[in-house]
């Protein structure tokens, strides 16, 4: 009796989340991977979806803007995602016991990852304007003004981009590596230390292998949230007309908002999905070589 | 001999401090960058060098952006505090009952259900925006707040961290109010969600952060002006096409002020939710 009761009850206790889950969730994944293979305008409405096979996909791969998105977004992830984890590990293995006032210190690279990136955005796209502040600063260095187009020359226009994929990134990775860091066991260190290993040796040989748990978890996380970058190059391209930093969540949305082609918007992100799964995918596969349990 | 030591560890520990400190200063930097740019006037901004403390700082820059008339900031704080309080309430309560029933009550398929929910949190959300987009405008809350604030309702991680500490509290307590005639519904409010105040505060940052700071949603589901959350005003500033640095800068300080305060004011729980989940993908 009291069985049923608990089932029942289950059922209604579950009941809102499985309501949502299933209407805005599984619906529309159900609905994108079916709209992939359709032919379909927006205009046309629903009864406009017409059957167009594999078509999308191919198409989509002869698409040049789609093919730049891929391009950026690899180069984005092989590029960013290495910088935040290793600078993060260093400024966490400074932060920890270190340095004074450690727990101040470690707001100071923290607000940028609880900013609104869109302020940030826009904050970096007048910084790495022609007369803007970096360009200033690189000036007080050389002899001659610099005055490099950061936002829109073809292949600078990537940087204020990584640049800002960066910063924004580390105070989250370093928070987490501080925890990681302070479960290192101090006995290694002082073993260490008796047997003459060097400061530097010590953070190969010892903290780097302790805390590869962790530098995996923040991979995997860093590599999918950087596969997916919108913000940082919505903002930045918003001003010029040539998008030479697209990315791929940013070609999903201009093919489904500004040229309507809901087919052609579900294949790219569907592409986007099967990327981010098979890099997770390598990942779990490739741990086994350098993480340690 | 122990003296040199402590004296070399005291020294070098004063030069990391140093090094950390000032590339701690480096990151804060362009935000007070920000906050000067927003009190000039604009043509001021990019003259070289630049004036990090203005002489007579332009508070008006502030008091023009907070009821200006297309969009008045004092609408795009109404509209964005009424997404994230209604996104939080609902979120805890969904959460609260799935997370109940999957620690508590024993019911048929649980492991599939359970599996489903996180199974399904692997497939990036974007693929579902356009589907969603449709089914909006077919219930009529495109471009109503609604339609951001109700595919926030679900949320695997606050489900899966009340689990979690529902699973740590003893069967026993909740088996003599049981015995008392009080049902499961009466259990979770009075003797359960007392002890999750803790993880209720971590998820409730957590949940205000990412709304407050939520970008796509709005873009793509709220084209009225008079709907633009406060990601959306930055955004409008900054494509005006005569641009003003100095309001979009405002604009910018105004958008990140309410998490810094929030930030400031409850420190312990804030690091905690970062660590129990992480505020953003």
């Amino acid at each position: 009796m009291k069985r049923r009761q608990d089932t029942l009850t289950a059922w209604l206790f579950l009941a809102p989340a499985i309501i949502i889950f299933l209407v805005l969730i599984v619906y529309p994944i159900g609905m994108s991977g079916y709209a992939s293979f359709t032919k379909w305008k927006f205009t046309s409405g629903l009864k406009g979806m017409k059957w167009y096979g594999f078509k999308n996909y191919v198409n989509i791969f002869k698409d040049l803007n789609f093919k730049a998105a891929i391009r950026n977004t690899f180069l984005y992830v092989v590029v960013t995602v290495p910088i935040s984890i290793i600078l993060s590990l260093i400024f966490a293995f400074l932060l920890n016991n270190k340095v004074y006032m450690a727990k101040t210190l470690r707001l100071f690279y923290f607000i940028p990852y609880i900013a609104n990136a869109v302020a940030i955005a826009t904050l970096f796209s007048t910084w790495f304007r022609n007369d803007g502040m970096v360009n200033n600063i690189l000036s007080f260095f050389s002899k001659d003004p610099v005055g490099l187009k950061w936002m829109s020359d073809k292949a600078l226009c990537k940087i204020p981009v990584m640049f800002m994929l960066v910063w924004t990134s580390l105070g989250y990775l370093i928070i987490i590596y501080m925890g990681a860091l302070q479960n290192v066991s101090t006995d290694l260190y002082e073993a260490a230390e008796i047997d003459g290993a060097s400061k530097t040796q010590q953070f190969l040989h010892i903290t780097f292998p302790m805390v590869s748990q962790t530098t995996f978890y923040l991979l995997i996380i860093r590599m999918i949230a950087v596969f997916k970058v919108f913000v940082s190059v919505n903002v930045m391209s918003m001003k010029s007309p040539a998008k030479w930093n697209t990315s791929i969540m940013v070609e999903v949305y201009s093919a489904a908002f500004s040229s309507m082609q809901f087919g052609k918007a579900c294949a790219e992100a569907w592409i986007l999905v099967l990327i981010v799964l098979f890099f997770t995918a390598v990942q779990f596969v490739g741990q086994k070589k350098w993480v340690h349990y | 001999m122990a003296s040199k030591v402590r004296k070399y560890d005291r020294s070098s520990r004063l030069v990391s401090t140093v090094i950390v400190t000032l590339i701690g200063l480096v990151f804060v930097l362009p935000l007070l960058w920000m906050l000067s740019a927003s009190l000039q006037i604009n043509g001021d901004i990019f003259k070289y060098p630049f004036t990090w403390i203005p002489k007579a700082p332009r508070w008006v820059n502030y008091a023009d952006i907070w009821n200006s008339g297309e969009v008045p900031l004092v609408q795009m704080y109404r509209n964005s505090l009424f997404i994230v309080i209604f996104t939080n309430l609902g979120v805890l309560f969904v959460s609260l009952l799935a997370a109940y029933a999957f620690a508590r009550l024993e019911f048929k398929g649980k492991g599939i259900v359970f599996g489903l929910f996180i199974g399904v949190m692997m497939i990036p959300s974007q693929v579902t925006v356009v589907p969603r987009f449709l089914l909006f405008r077919e219930l009529n809350i495109y471009n109503t707040l609604w339609a951001v604030i109700l595919p926030g309702l679900f949320s695997v991680t606050s489900i899966f961290l009340m689990r979690q500490f529902f699973m740590t509290i003893p069967v026993s307590l909740s088996e003599s109010a049981f015995l008392d005639g009080a049902g499961h519904f009466r259990i979770l409010m009075q003797i359960m969600l007392p002890l999750l105040k803790p993880t209720v505060a971590s998820l409730v940052i957590m949940n205000f952060v990412s709304c407050w700071n939520d970008y796509f949603n709005p873009l793509v589901f709220l084209p009225s002006k008079k709907w633009y959350t406060v990601s959306l005003g930055i955004q409008y500033y900054y494509t005006q096409e005569v641009p003003s640095t100095n309001l979009t800068m405002a604009m910018s300080v105004c958008a990140i002020l309410p998490v810094l305060i929030l930030f400031f004011s409850c420190q312990r729980f804030f690091i905690e939710s970062i660590t129990s989940s992480g505020v953003k993908g």
